[in-house]
């Protein structure tokens, strides 16, 4: 790291807090990045499309709170990988006030449901239609929840719904919140190892898919738009699924006209992500290089939407 | 009998007979069991509207406050990174070699070559430039607002509540509002940092200044100093190590706050790989990355605290700077011709998680039987008791029969039986407190009501610290109650409760252990150190893993860290007694055991109690942490208040976290006085 690259972007910046000013042309664009893989492939796609544009590109590291208070204040001016399950309320109030825009989905399919690993099939038949719950709840049973089944939920941030659901169908399951990803991660990873029941909330694509076999509890209307509040038994639908949106701070369109123009056509699907995220977590390479090999065998995906936002 | 024992009775009476109306006719008094919603007030709205103001109107000073603390931080890091890791290898072992001894000098060459080798080191600077630029300002601040405090008695009085108020809420219930106050990046982490590590500065600068003895301030005066004089070439010096030791305490907690900063981010440092890592439940990975901050933590320290207690800092003169100076630019140069010296090559970085993994697994797969038994016992026979009551919590799944009347009659029996014992033998008092213990023990904290809960709390207050404490109290149950956070706030004091009581019990266990025995007191040191300063995000992943998520796995949690004052503070007190007493007591030929029990422990009583004072802080702290693991206590509406943005709901639970500390602050302080009278023994604050 050197002086002059450090300090010219916070000249800048302390410029413009000066003059009163929003974001200067000059300053690079600083992408988010969050705590996971995925996410970091989507931020440097995004990175080094913007720099096929001649920009200089950031990475900032945020929290996911935080990095919705920066990007309403304009210190963060892209998010191309938002999943609005796990953020509370904060988040519609910003894009409501008009301090966070919106600019589309990612273009990755979010899948949310329930969760067990393939062995608990065995003790419970009838899986994975839900109906089979109902009467092997006890096969799921830990020593606090017990006679009725232990159900992991989302942590009580991302707010109620399984708790919700368990509550319309009359499931006999408790529904225990999970606290954080990580330890919904560590109990998931620690009974699939010594091969304990277990159901849980969960969310794919996910990394965790990558290393653990697990299958999908089924409603009776397969996923896609869902009323989670009006479900009964006999006629559950499970969730509505979550989407995963590019989102940029308010002034973004103005000081980056071009670099808006990339946002709204950059895309990234299920399976490219999986397939990067692979090379990453498991062959232990780092992101940048995976990008640019994806990106050099795969020029036609993304020339013409930089040719588009040159124009 | 005198007269306040009468009064005591009456009291104690009264809450026991409240209680037992509530217990045994809970089904039926509605409203005073469960809190009505109705009678909430809704302040958390009208928080957020004057946060809202607060944030428009005066929002540009707190930005350009943040511009300017953008720069420390920028310099600290070119500065830290530009210097290869060699020389600063040469420049801290020389410090340790200064502050203590050749000892410390290994413990921090290994210590460094840790974080080089394990490929942690640049992270590590990015951390260290925070903490580099905290510690001067918040010793500055803290010393400024301890002379302040010192030199007028009214600020005293201000600054004292703010302190304890700002060291018992929880870090993260103001994270909020310095994110919409500063905005984001690593400025916002650095005050976050300052805001915590300053209080103990202040205190220790008051308590050094006021210790100043008389006798020094007046031969300074009979030499005719000036005010000004009097206070820098007196009084400071005078109080040099008490400040010094305050300098110490900041450096702790401000490393404590690595990880803090991290969660709002803008750095790619040590703290966010511990996140990062716990967030993908990787537990070597996140172990490996916590120890660097342990170490760090430890390094500091003792440097910091050598420094302190040497009497005359400047022994070795400058021969030794010189010759340091020399070395340090001996391995730039090095660095600059053998570039592994600045940049450690990606392919000789150590990483050994996947063995540590693996292991973890092992242990997990391999004694889960045995695992799950101790999780069972512990919930079924300890916290299901005391969270939901016997009446709920025996059942013929758990304890093999159903709490039938017929047993619940034996119960009342044994119970009656014991109090006519106590009172029999003329001991009112403890016979009540035996029965309200057992109508608690049946109905459980989270089945008692609300009102028979506040009126316990209030008369303990009562007991403790006289009418004054009980209004306190009063009040801060009302808090409690009018906000809406009394359930949280209930389930709270279940988990600190059972969490203190079993670290109290194991740790003053081993740190009476460790007291007689030279052995195990060496090999605790390490462990407690490390557990105290190590993030405590990563001590949850194992648990997890082993223990599931829920409130056993919280429970552990909390024991880990709670554990360290209790062992600490028993071990100091039993090892630092007047050794004429235990000379005497030698003499007269008491055994070992008579020595321990008659002598010892009873002379170190004030030290054991401001141990267990302490516990309950570690404890109470450790909320925020365990709501990770799916608790549902005031830590969990801290995180929902960070979550949804609403400042409101975070810091009324903030707040009520501190409130429930500060109570049992005061009332186990008013406890530790009463037995300390009554034993006529009294605490040598060298603590």
């Amino acid at each position: 790291m050197t002086f002059s690259k450090t300090l010219k972007p916070a000249l800048l910046a302390s410029a413009t807090i000066l003059l009163g000013q929003g974001t200067a042309l000059a300053d690079p664009i600083k992408i988010a990045v969050n705590e996971w893989t995925g996410q970091h492939i989507s931020a440097h796609f995004a990175g080094a499309l913007f720099e096929q544009l001649g920009h200089e590109v950031e990475y900032v590291t945020a929290g996911a709170v935080p990095q919705l208070a920066a990007i309403a204040e304009g210190s963060l001016h892209y998010q191309p990988e938002l999943w609005t399950n796990n953020v509370g309320d904060i988040y519609p109030k910003a894009v409501e006030a008009g301090d966070i825009i919106v600019v589309g989905g990612l273009g990755l399919e979010p899948q949310e449901g329930w969760i067990y690993p393939p062995y608990m099939a065995e003790l419970c038949p009838g899986l994975p239609a839900y109906e089979a719950l109902y009467d092997c709840a006890q096969a799921f049973a830990a020593a606090d929840t017990f006679p009725d089944g232990r159900l992991i939920t989302y942590p009580a941030d991302w707010g109620t719904r399984s708790a919700d659901l368990v509550d319309l169908i009359d499931l006999p399951f408790k529904p225990v919140p999970g606290g954080s990803e990580g330890a919904m991660l560590a109990e998931l990873k620690s009974a699939v190892a010594a091969e304990q029941p277990i159901l849980m909330m969960m969310w794919q694509p996910h990394w965790v898919f990558a290393e653990t076999d697990v299958n999908w509890v089924e409603w009776d209307t397969p996923h896609g738009t869902c009323d989670e509040a009006s479900q009964k038994r006999g006629e559950a639908c499970g969730f509505q699924q979550a989407t995963v949106d590019k989102i940029v701070a308010k002034d973004f369109a103005t000081s980056y006209p071009d670099a808006m123009k990339m946002v709204e056509l950059m895309n990234l699907t299920n399976d490219v992500q999986n397939v990067l995220i692979l090379e990453v977590d498991q062959n232990g390479r780092e992101v940048k290089e995976v990008v640019a090999e994806w990106m050099g065998a795969n020029e036609d995906v993304w020339q013409p939407w930089v040719a588009a936002a040159k124009q | 009998m005198d007269s306040s024992s009468d009064r005591s009775l009456v009291v104690w009476l009264a809450v026991t007979v409240l209680v037992a109306i509530c217990v045994v006719f809970a089904k039926n008094l509605g409203p005073l069991v469960i809190y009505p919603d109705a009678l909430v007030l809704p302040v958390t709205d009208p928080m957020n509207t004057a946060m809202r103001w607060f944030v428009v109107t005066f929002g540009w000073f707190f930005k350009a406050i943040s511009w300017l603390l953008d720069w420390p931080i920028l310099l600290a890091k070119s500065l830290l990174h530009a210097v290869p890791w060699a020389a600063w290898f040469v420049l801290w072992i020389y410090l340790a070699l200064r502050a203590g001894g050749r000892g410390l000098a290994i413990f921090t060459a290994i210590s460094l070559m840790y974080m080089v080798t394990f490929g942690f080191w640049s992270q590590s600077m990015n951390s260290f430039a925070l903490v580099v630029v905290s510690i001067p300002m918040a010793v500055a601040l803290g010393f400024a607002l301890g002379t302040w405090g010192f030199l007028s008695d009214r600020a005293y009085r201000i600054i004292m509540p703010i302190l304890d108020l700002m060291q018992t809420v929880p870090a993260f219930a103001y994270l909020l509002p310095i994110l919409l106050l500063f905005g984001f990046g690593t400025t916002v982490g650095l005050v976050a940092s300052i805001l915590f590590a300053f209080p103990p500065m202040v205190r220790n600068t008051i308590v050094g200044l006021r210790g100043v003895p008389d006798e020094v301030i007046e031969s300074g005066l009979m030499s005719g100093a000036t005010p000004s004089q009097l206070f820098w070439r007196v009084r400071v010096p005078t109080a040099q190590r008490q400040i010094l030791l305050g300098v110490n305490q900041t450096t702790m907690a401000s490393l404590s706050m690595v990880i803090i900063a991290s969660i709002i981010g803008g750095t790619n440092d040590i703290g966010w790989e511990v996140l990062s890592t716990m967030r993908k439940a990787q537990f070597g990975e996140s172990l490996l990355a916590g120890i660097v901050i342990a170490l760090m933590a430890m390094v500091l320290d003792r440097i910091t605290w050598g420094f302190a207690v040497q009497s005359s800092p400047t022994k070795r003169g400058a021969a030794g700077w010189i010759i340091c100076a020399v070395l340090f630019g001996a391995a730039w140069l090095l660095a600059l011709l053998f570039p592994p010296f600045k940049d450690w090559p990606e392919a000789w970085v150590l990483n050994p998680a996947p063995a540590m993994n693996a292991g973890l697994e092992w242990i997990f797969v391999e004694f889960r039987t045995v695992l799950e038994a101790i999780k069972r016992a512990a919930l079924f026979y300890l916290m299901l008791p005391i969270k939901i009551g016997l009446s709920q919590a025996v059942s013929p799944f758990t304890w093999g029969f159903a709490m039938t009347p017929a047993v619940t009659t034996g119960y009342s029996l044994i119970v009656a039986a014991v109090a006519a014992y106590f009172s029999f033998k003329g001991k009112l008092l403890p016979a009540l407190w035996v029965i309200l213990f057992a109508l608690v023990l049946y109905s459980g904290l989270t089945g008692l009501a609300w009102v028979a809960l506040s009126a316990v709390i209030v008369a303990l207050a009562w007991q403790a610290g006289g009418k004054n404490l009980a209004l306190w109290a009063l009040a801060g149950v009302a808090f409690l109650l009018l906000t809406g956070i009394w359930e949280p706030s209930v389930i709270s004091l279940y988990l600190c409760g059972v969490g203190v009581l079993l670290s109290f019990i194991f740790g003053s266990a081993i740190g009476t252990w460790a007291s007689e025995n030279d052995t195990v007191s060496r090999m605790v040191r390490p462990v407690i150190d490390t557990l105290q300063t190590m993030p405590l995000f990563v001590i949850l992943i194992p648990f997890v893993m082993v223990f599931k998520i829920g409130e056993f796995t919280a429970l552990l949690a909390i024991i880990v860290y709670a554990i360290v004052p209790a062992i600490r503070y028993t071990e100091h007190g039993l090892r630092n007694l007047p050794h004429d007493v235990i000379e005497a007591a030698t003499a007269i030929g008491t055994t070992p055991r008579q020595l321990l029990w008659q002598v010892k422990l009873p002379l170190a009583v004030p030290s054991i109690m401001l141990g267990l004072n302490q516990t309950i802080m570690f404890g109470i702290s450790m909320l925020v942490i365990t709501a990770l693991v799916g608790t549902d206590d005031l830590g969990q509406q801290i995180y929902i208040g960070l979550g949804d943005g609403d400042f409101g709901v975070g810091m009324t639970a903030g707040i009520g976290m501190a409130i429930i500390a500060m109570i049992a602050d005061r009332i186990t302080q008013g406890f530790s006085q009463q037995i300390q009278a009554r034993l006529g023994v009294k605490l040598n604050e060298s603590l």
